[in-house]
């Protein structure tokens, strides 16, 4: 019992720009449930990524039970008892739950009936309500983690890594996985699992790896330590949280800037993705959507902003009907829109943070000169916003690849603060920022709630709705489960509503 | 007209090569824009090896290579250098122009009459192949079109009931997570390469020593594109790569029919262009894809 | 201070990974040669010797670019916007069509500027026009342009083939082809004693412009957005479908002119299959300039000295005029392999300076 499950010792490892691991040693035990925390960027994915083969280590040795392994691929990790569940499932979405779970692990003519009732059985076994005939594009995103479990399952893994699994769960979905875990470990099993969410650590781990910038800074039993401690070592210094600036007129009183009314958005036969949304937000208030994702918040943004058309319902800006505007007559309103995917929706990676500046603005007269595009102009406006926001980039010539992910975001932020000025989308703004830069969109968007302007934030991180929303939606299913004041709900409360369960208390209806 | 319906399903033969190595290879992610080049080289290299050994079977087998070796060029640019894939086949159908003109050039001079060899006899099918209508027609073929009998439903099994199948059409949806499962997703895209360089070898052999008995540079005259079309158009699937190369066949069969019949039924031209304009309406109205997710993208891990 | 630096050592690989891409290339086409018993280095010797001789021949190698550089340009212009436009060789034969048959229509009946102005308009529309189809369909139906381009090649080869042989045909109808065009519509030479046309000139004006509107202006921004990230284009108002029927509209434009000058400018008539590789030149050339339209110019110019250098080549020492293919082949393949050579020695620079910094 004395020697280590597995053992990482001194493992070293460089990217093309940043040291993600130096010299990371600890070790699990047979039975243990380890939890991996600390902030976006401290290396904690690239850690557990070697250890499941899909990156080489630098220099450093893997141990297992007193063994030393050689582990370059995930074969060697599967071979090993190994299984690893990703933030972004890779899972085949044009597929079946059953072929995802037999994809490498099954040789020649395959058996689709044998194996859809083994793993219909598997399934069973471990209360899992899965359909192996299924497609996974159909599934949610909670079925689609079990899929993931089920195929670790299959391979019969005896050390489960699982990178951020509730980031998609609701607190009940949560609920359940923990005691999976409690249940899997049970059993003699080990569970390592990576978070920043100090809360679930203090559930369900039974010891805890601190890391901070690529090094481990705390290696404690859980019941030696809580929330203030960890807290203390993920950041380097005590952190103050930043508080929810009150406004001495409350939010309700000023005029209502954006209304939606009963809007929906169904598809054919399909389930509604948005079924009568009604809410308005005014001005100068920030307005919070919470819910799992995937429950109506993209199409929600989407239908704010222009790029999905509602079925029905209608889009008001200040009393003027957009429902049939295009995206750029939305911003030409004065609508910006920070998105979720920034890679995908906010940036083109490839140009300069100049011409990124300009992404929504090239219609219009802003930038010419004698009609061609006056680069000296953009130059020096992007210079001012670089000042601004503080973004650490070697100049406007930047090209955006190269600056950090938080700095992208600020790059982000900068623009559509400056376009948006009458109401500002705000789609996960910190998923994936390190503390500084949450800090400092969090600022923003206060300082622009000073201004007058709408904010509406769409967060899966509780903590940051609470904290910054003046009212806060909850969606589950395409449906407003009801609008609150901050203060008036519970981490229980909404996670319940969250999860669709209806509460007859406290609930103030949108006119 | 039995003449006709025999030709059509000859002339579906190469296409039908062509085009199922193109779904295999499509499916697992990679474009065989190289498709072209291919063919010609299996088109000469058949004939170079048929007329120095004068056996057809050596010809197939110098296609073959000469087919795989071009793949393997095209694929170890695309797969592990990770290069545009429309840019590197392009540059590769020009290279084979030359090289192919050159080389005939280095080996057989300037001819002062055409070289020709015996192309691939008809091998009838005792007893079936005088069922009428049907007989002749299916059973009344060389052996490369028995092949393509085959060839169908052991690609369709392979690709949708066997574990290589499912490894393969992964790759080609998402890459991640034939990684992830522990399979070296490179070696599955050049693999498929490699076939489309057998199959398209053989495809290209089919026009010299198959049919013509001879071998010009112009032999191939966009026909790797159609099969390039045929796997698009056939939805990635065999079954409907086939359907797509039996009615470029016929169309084939038509055009060549028109031409010595003299007759003009229709503008000539106009007339061999209908295939083109086909694929165009089709490519339009087509209304759902079975696109491999990841088609045409290289797969690049940091590690 | 540093950025400076870096945008040297940038610029500096792709000089030298290029020039040596062009020499390794060349340098393999060399050594096919001793399969045929010949001298390369001779034989290479008349090719650059020969390429400067005289007047005309020196001459006849930007003639030969002239078309190159309009091919290349019109597949650079829509990939640049991520599409392509593998119909250029078809809009480059519906532009000469155009060419001959207005040209024809209008010599003698006008002053011959003002019928090569209209020639010229009426060229860049129909090739135009020709092109946006293909951008239409893709806007539309979201057909895949790839197929659609390329099979369009093939229906205007038909159109031509059979023009030629019906309405366009020469009055003794011996051979399908046209009459040959009267002077008056021929582009003028402007330098004595060579075939140079103008033609050159309007190619070398309209790179550059294409080069200003790709970077210069809203347009080409909007193109190039599109052409990166097609999701954010979108979220940023851009209208992708208009800007599709917009690139192939002008990309189509482009690859006529190819057909304006050569008929109007070297051939003065059409007959078939004439240029039959000028797509695929185009599109290798647009490769090796990397689709950067300035670049387009000189990779134009080196093609055509290949071209002129390997015709030499064939009429003094027998050599077949394949090698031509076989050089463009050559440098088409190194130079792609150059293109993975410098990512390389980015990803390692970037590395190295790593390891500086953490050591510091």
């Amino acid at each position: 019992m004395d020697t280590p499950f597995f053992e990482l010792r001194n493992i070293t490892k460089y990217f093309s720009k940043v040291v993600a691991n130096k010299e990371v040693s600890f070790s699990i035990q047979k039975g243990e449930v380890l939890a991996l925390l600390g902030e976006n960027g401290a290396g904690k994915s690239t850690i557990m990524k070697i250890l499941y083969g899909l990156y080489k280590a630098d220099s450093g040795e893997i141990i297992m039970e007193g063994v030393e392994r050689k582990i370059n691929s995930p074969n060697d990790a599967m071979a090993l008892g190994i299984s690893m569940i990703q933030q972004h499932f890779s899972l085949v979405s044009a597929h079946t739950v059953t072929e995802n779970i037999i994809l490498g692990n099954v040789h020649g003519r395959i058996d689709s009936k044998g194996f859809e009732r083994e793993i219909g059985e598997l399934a069973k076994t471990y209360g899992f309500e899965v359909d192996p005939h299924a497609l996974v594009k159909d599934l949610s995103v909670g079925v689609q983690q079990k899929v993931e479990i089920l195929k670790a399952l299959y391979l019969k893994a005896r050390l489960l890594i699982m990178d951020e699994p509730t980031a998609v769960l609701t607190p009940q979905e949560s609920e359940n996985l923990m005691q999976f875990v409690r249940e899997f470990t049970a059993n003699g099993n080990s569970v390592i699992f990576i978070t920043h969410k100090l809360r679930e650590v203090m559930k369900v781990a039974d010891r805890i790896i601190v890391m901070r910038n690529g090094e481990v800074h705390g290696d404690l039993k859980c019941s030696d330590t809580e929330e203030k401690e960890l807290s203390r070592l993920m950041m380097g210094k005590d952190l103050i949280h930043p508080n929810r600036v009150e406004d001495e007129m409350s939010a309700d009183s000023h005029e209502i800037r954006l209304q939606f009314d009963r809007v929906s958005v169904v598809e054919h036969d399909q389930v509604p993705r948005l079924k009568d949304v009604s809410f308005s937000i005014h001005r100068g208030e920030i307005f919070g959507i919470a819910g799992v994702s995937g429950n109506g918040q993209q199409e929600l943004c989407e239908v704010t902003c222009g790029a999905l058309r509602s079925t029905s319902g209608r889009v008001l800006l200040d009393g003027e009907d957009i429902t049939g505007l295009t995206i750029h007559e939305r911003i030409d309103k004065g609508i910006g829109y920070v998105p979720a995917d920034r890679h995908k929706d906010g940036l083109v990676m490839e140009m300069s943070l100049a011409e990124n500046m300009m992404l929504k603005a090239s219609y219009g007269k802003k930038w010419l000169h004698h009609g061609l595009l006056d680069k000296d102009a953009l130059n020096s406006y992007t210079n001012t916003l670089i000042k601004e926001y503080q973004i650490k980039a070697p100049g406007p010539e930047a090209i955006a690849k190269g600056l950090s992910g938080g700095n992208q975001q600020k790059v982000i932020v900068a623009r559509e603060v400056d376009n948006g000025s009458k109401l500002i989308i705000f789609d996960q703004p910190t998923r994936g920022l390190d503390l500084g830069a949450i800090d400092h969109v969090h600022k923003t968007i206060f300082a622009e709630r000073a201004k007058g302007k709408s904010i509406l934030l769409i967060s899966t991180e509780l903590s940051e709705i609470f904290t910054l929303s003046d009212r806060i939606a909850v969606l589950y299913k395409g449906v407003i489960q009801g609008i609150f004041k901050g203060s008036e709900l519970t981490t229980e409360k909404i996670g319940l509503l969250m999860a669709g369960y209806d509460d007859d208390k406290g609930c103030i209806d949108e006119r | 007209m039995i003449d006709l319906l025999t030709r059509a399903l000859m002339m579906s033969t190469p296409l039908l090569f062509g085009s199922i190595s193109e779904v295999f290879a499509e499916r697992s992610g990679m474009m065989v824009i190289a498709i072209e080049g291919i063919f010609l080289l299996g088109a000469w290299g058949g004939f170079v090896g048929t007329y120095l050994s004068g056996s057809l079977l050596i010809g197939v087998l110098a296609a073959i290579m000469a087919g795989v070796v071009t793949a393997a060029i095209y694929g170890w640019i695309t797969v592990y250098l990770k290069q545009n894939q429309v840019v590197t086949g392009t540059a590769i159908n020009i290279l084979a122009m030359g090289v192919v003109s050159f080389l005939h050039r280095v080996i057989f001079g300037v001819p002062i009459t055409p070289l020709t060899v015996q192309p691939l006899q008809a091998l009838p099918i005792p007893i079936i192949s005088k069922i009428p209508i049907i007989g002749p027609v299916i059973f009344n073929q060389n052996i490369l079109t028995y092949m393509m009998y085959l060839i169908v439903p052991i690609s369709y099994f392979i690709l949708f009931k066997t574990s290589i199948g499912l490894t393969i059409r992964s790759a080609g949806e998402n890459p991640e997570a034939v990684d992830v499962a522990g399979i070296n997703v490179n070696r599955i895209r050049y693999s498929m390469v490699l076939i489309a360089g057998v199959m398209g070898g053989i495809a290209g052999a089919f026009y010299s020593i198959g049919y013509l008995g001879m071998f010009t540079t112009n032999i191939i005259g966009g026909r790797g594109w159609i099969a390039f079309a045929i796997c698009f158009l056939g939805n990635w699937n065999p079954k409907g790569a086939f359907i797509g190369a039996l009615v470029f066949g016929l169309a084939e069969a038509i055009a060549i029919y028109m031409q010595s019949s003299g007759g003009v039924l229709f503008p000539n031209e106009l007339f061999i262009a209908l295939p083109y304009i086909l694929t165009i309406v089709l490519t339009i109205t087509r209304k759902s894809f079975n696109v491999p997710a990841k088609l045409g993208v290289p797969y690049i891990k940091e590690s | 201070m540093t950025r400076g630096v870096l945008m040297n050592a940038k610029f500096r690989d792709l000089l030298v990974t290029n020039f040596l891409a062009i020499v390794l290339g060349l340098g393999a086409s060399a050594l096919m040669l001793l399969l045929l018993d010949k001298n390369p280095i001779e034989a290479f010797g008349i090719l650059f010797s020969s390429v400067i001789r005289d007047k005309y021949t020196f001459a006849d190698i930007f003639v030969k670019a002239t078309p190159l550089i309009f091919s290349a340009l019109a597949f650079a212009f829509t990939f640049k916007a991520n599409l392509y436009n593998i119909g250029v060789q078809g809009q480059f034969y519906i532009g000469a069509l155009i060419a001959a048959a207005s040209s024809l229509i209008l010599q003698g009946r006008m002053p011959g500027v003002l019928a090569l102005v209209i020639v010229f308009v009426l060229t860049i529309l129909g090739g135009g026009i020709w092109g946006s189809l293909i951008g239409f369909v893709k806007a539309k139906y979201k057909a895949n342009e790839f197929l659609v381009s390329m099979m369009s090649t093939f229906v205007a080869l038909g159109i031509m083939n059979y023009l030629l042989r019906t309405v366009l045909m020469e009055t003794k109808h011996e051979y399908p082809q046209t009459n040959a065009l009267d002077t008056t519509v021929w582009l003028p030479t402007f330098i004595q004693g060579t075939r140079l046309h103008i033609g050159f000139i309007l190619a070398v004006v309209v790179a550059i412009s294409v080069w200003i509107l790709l970077y210069k202006t809203p347009l080409g921004y909007r193109i190039r957005v599109v052409g990166y990230n097609s999701d954010a284009a979108r979220m940023s108002g851009i209208n992708s479908k208009r800007l599709y029927v917009v690139a192939f509209f002008i990309s189509g434009a482009l690859a006529a002119m190819a057909g304006f000058t050569e008929v109007n400018g070297v051939q003065h008539m059409l007959l078939q299959g004439f240029n039959p590789d000028i797509g695929a030149a185009g599109l290798g050339i647009a490769i090796l300039a990397n689709a950067n339209p300035i670049g387009i110019i000189f990779a134009a110019i080196l093609f055509g000295a290949l071209n002129v250098g390997g015709t030499i080549m064939g009429q003094m020492s027998g050599i077949p005029s394949s090698i031509i293919e076989l050089m463009q082949g050559f440098v088409m393949v190194f130079v792609i392999l150059s293109y993975f050579v410098r990512s390389e020695l980015e990803t390692r620079r970037a590395k190295r300076r790593l390891f500086k910094a953490v050591e510091e």
